[in-house]
């Protein structure tokens, strides 16, 4: 009796002790991989030491970005310490870290919130009013979907200093051997739309026996397509699939069926190899990626990084549908006690034009931010070219980026200027705070639909149900009539 | 001779202390908690909560979804658990077998177990890599003839199934190895002894002697990997897309309990509900083991 008594109670032991740790702290969802990759990503850093004799402003953020403009300010301002912390997103860290500290004494001042989860923030109430800057964005002309991104209810609670509009990367040689040009306004041309779209990538598969693909990988315009919604996904409590949902599907699955894309998938090898021309097909056959889908970001960060040798082979133009990206928004704390140091901090980065145009022009480099705080990390610097929120500083500094090494990349062309043709078309309106989980829902099963796993009802209607267990308040509609 | 036994029992306690209150705060208190919880539909990203009853309950049992969990849990479990004890007693008769003595049995030993001291997410981003469209098992398959042409294999049910189910196996089998031979290695050998003096074939002797004798051992294996299999989330996880991709044919309990805590608003309320559920149904079948497995006087 006594054993089995003993028994029961460690039982009991193991299993309160499993349920504790479900319980605990399970971290947060890891940064989905269709998120701007973080700056290299570096163990969280603990914070400096405050300065005696200075106001101490806390930032946090998820690269080390902001961490230069934050040396600048600090030079603006001798009497302010910004105490910079930075803490990876790479697995969610920065998002649970974050959400872990509200309540608690230990909030930052300021903090930097990445496109995927800006929307929560703006949409709780954990972040301070800043409607007094918007005169500034008047002044430097912020691109209306950066203001739009970071507003709810007509109240502004982050402001970013990027704008990021989606661009279309292509094969200059690829463009050559089979549309017969490789000029970015004639390409356009050939892609202006979707239909033209379908008809360039089945030239392209025709001229190549199969061997060249269009796209990398048909999930590559989910974005183009979703940005281009009439409606966000919700409204008034309750899920919207606009029309462009189905559409979306419907193109994806041609494109499977027609052979137009590689079937890798983002972000998986095969799709990084696309970009250097080392795809090879399973039987060993070298295949060709003829385009990406990617974001200003996505051009110094993923596309020249793992191009090998291709670099001033691409071209960039606008593609089929206006999109964007990515980005990081700044918001202040509501209850920081130096909420105004803090205003003045997101103004200085995200709406001071000196700032901005030292940002995209590279003059935060390593000896001027040495110059301003001597212990400044070595490799901490800012190179030329992170595309701006203000049309003001983008129309003064575009002619800059002639012929530098990003343009010579391209082929001779100005990404600046292509991206700054391509900013004012991005409609801001269409984010909310349970995009990132409703959209990961759908992926989830239109690959088996692709696929032939599932039919395309079955793929509605899983859909449907996953997102109704995670948003348990929300009105659900029925499904969409599958074709 | 009563005092100095009061005193004794008193440092006994001092001694117990730490664990007792680390059990308190960290493993009583949050099961209390989740519970408390599990009837509220407290959010992180909102500082309102109220009581909504067995709401949370409700809507887990309104579709299909959390019993798919479930399923796919027991599943994955189940077909994972079977050959795990079947290959590790195997292994361990033959390891400890007077007859067949094997040799460099620690080295053995060893190798089963290193699978276990991988990191889980470095194996599934391992077989995710392995086994992706480009990837090397489809180039050799496809190569040798084995496949016509390549195989989404992660968007496969069956295919995707089985993998996790290999992993775990893979990873875990060394572990079970381990704990068996420990257990066999401690029949006191005159056991056998008697048995062969009488005549006992091998067969007889592992019936009648090392199945009985070993059956805390088994016990102890069966429910602390019934716990470990009704919370799997590390390798369904990773694998795919973190949400039991392709069809949620790998959402597992934890991956759905997850997903409602990280959904945008941070659904703890609801998480919970689904935490507690899994609590009581692990609680039961442990306990159903128990009665199942019990020494009968």
């Amino acid at each position: 009796m006594r054993k089995s008594l003993l028994l029961i109670m460690s039982l009991l032991v193991v299993t309160s002790l499993l349920l504790g740790a479900c319980a605990g702290a399970p971290a947060e969802e890891p940064a989905a991989p269709a998120e701007e990759p973080a700056a290299p990503a570096e163990p969280a850093e603990p914070a400096e030491e405050p300065a005696p004799g200075k106001t101490v402003l806390n930032v946090w953020s998820f690269t080390n970005e902001i961490r230069t403009m934050a040396i600048a300010f600090e030079g603006k301002h001798p009497n302010v310490d910004v105490v910079y912390t930075m803490i990876p997103m790479t697995d969610g860290e920065y998002q649970t870290k974050l959400k872990s500290a509200l309540g608690t004494t230990d909030i930052p001042d300021v903090v930097a919130l990445e496109a995927a989860f800006v929307k929560e923030w703006v949409e709780a109430d954990f972040l301070a009013d800043l409607n007094d800057l918007l005169p500034l964005t008047e002044e430097l002309k912020t691109f209306p979907a950066v203001v739009q991104v970071g507003t709810y209810d007509g109240v502004a609670k982050g402001f970013s200093y990027q704008s990021t509009p989606g661009g279309f990367f292509y094969r200059r040689s690829i463009a050559t051997e089979c549309l017969g040009t490789d000029d970015p306004a004639a390409v356009q041309e050939m892609v202006a739309d979707l239909d033209t779209f379908v008809e360039t990538a089945a030239t392209i598969k025709e001229c190549s026996g199969g061997d060249y693909f269009m796209v990398g990988t048909s999930a590559a315009l989910f974005n183009p397509f979703l940005a281009n919604r009439a409606q966000p996904w919700i409204v008034d409590d309750a899920l919207i699939i606009d029309p462009m949902v189905e559409a979306y599907i419907d193109f994806a699955k041609l494109m499977r069926d027609e052979g137009y894309e590689s079937q890798a998938g983002q972000w998986s090898e095969g799709w990084f190899a696309g970009m250097s021309d080392t795809l090879v097909d399973a039987d060993g056959t070298p295949k060709k990626i003829f385009s990406y889908f990617l974001p200003t970001w996505g051009l110094p960060y993923v596309l020249i990084p793992n191009s090998g040798d291709t670099g001033g082979d691409w071209a960039l133009i606008d593609g089929p549908l206006p999109y964007q990206w990515g980005g990081t928004w700044v918001g202040a704390m509501a209850n920081s006690p130096n909420l105004d140091l803090a205003k003045e901090f997101i103004a200085f980065v995200a709406l001071d034009e000196e700032n901005l145009t030292n940002w995209a022009t590279g003059v935060y480099t390593n000896e001027y931010l040495a110059a301003i705080d001597p212990e400044v990390p070595e490799d901490q610097a800012q190179a030329p070219g992170d595309f701006v929120s203000s049309q003001v500083v983008v129309n003064k500094i575009t002619s800059t980026f002639d012929g530098s090494a990003l343009a010579e990349w391209l082929g001779g062309q100005n990404n600046y200027e292509a991206f700054g043709k391509a900013a004012p078309k991005v409609n801001g309106a269409l984010l909310t705070g349970s995009d990132d989980a409703i959209q990961r829902a759908l992926e989830s099963v239109r690959d088996a639909y692709l696929n032939g796993e599932i039919s395309e009802a079955e793929m509605w209607s899983q859909w449907l149900d996953s997102v109704r267990n995670e948003f348990p308040d929300l009105l659900i509609p029925d499904p969409p009539a599958a074709d | 001779m009563k005092h100095s036994s009061t005193k004794w029992n008193i440092h006994g306690y001092l001694f117990i202390t730490p664990f007792i209150l680390g059990f308190l705060v960290f493993g009583l208190y949050p099961v209390f908690n989740t519970l408390a919880l599990s009837f509220t539909d407290t959010t992180i990203m909102s500082g309102e909560a109220s009581f909504i009853g067995l709401k949370n309950f409700q809507r887990l049992f309104a579709d299909d979804f959390f019993m798919k969990a479930v399923r796919n849990t027991w599943m994955i479990w189940i077909l994972n658990f079977i050959p795990q004890i079947g290959i590790a007693m195997l292994l361990s008769i033959w390891y400890t077998s007077a007859r067949l003595r094997i040799k460099a049995v620690g080295v053995w030993r060893a190798i089963f177990y290193l699978p276990n001291l991988l990191m889980p997410a470095a194996v599934a981003r391992l077989f995710f890599s392995l086994f992706s469209f480009y990837g090397p098992v489809n180039q050799f398959a496809v190569q040798a003839g084995i496949l016509d042409e390549a195989m989404h294999f992660l968007q496969d049910v069956t295919a995707t199934r089985g993998l996790v189910v290999f992993i775990q196996w893979w990873m875990w089998f060394g572990q079970t190895i381990i704990i068996i031979m420990a257990g066999m290695t401690s029949i006191p050998i005159h056991l056998y002894e008697a048995a062969m003096v009488d005549g006992a074939s091998g067969m007889q002797m592992f019936r009648w002697i090392t199945l009985p004798l070993l059956k805390p051992i088994l016990i102890f294996i069966f429910v602390t990997s019934l716990v470990g299999g009704m919370q799997m989330f590390d390798i369904p996880y990773m694998l795919t897309d973190g949400r039991g991709s392709p069809v949620y044919s790998i959402m597992t309990n934890n991956i759905l309990m997850y997903s409602k805590f990280s959904s945008s608003k941070g659904h703890l309320g609801a998480a919970s509900s689904v935490g507690v559920l899994i609590f009581i149904m692990t609680t039961l079948c442990a306990l159903g083991i128990f009665y199942f497995l019990r020494e009968k006087e």
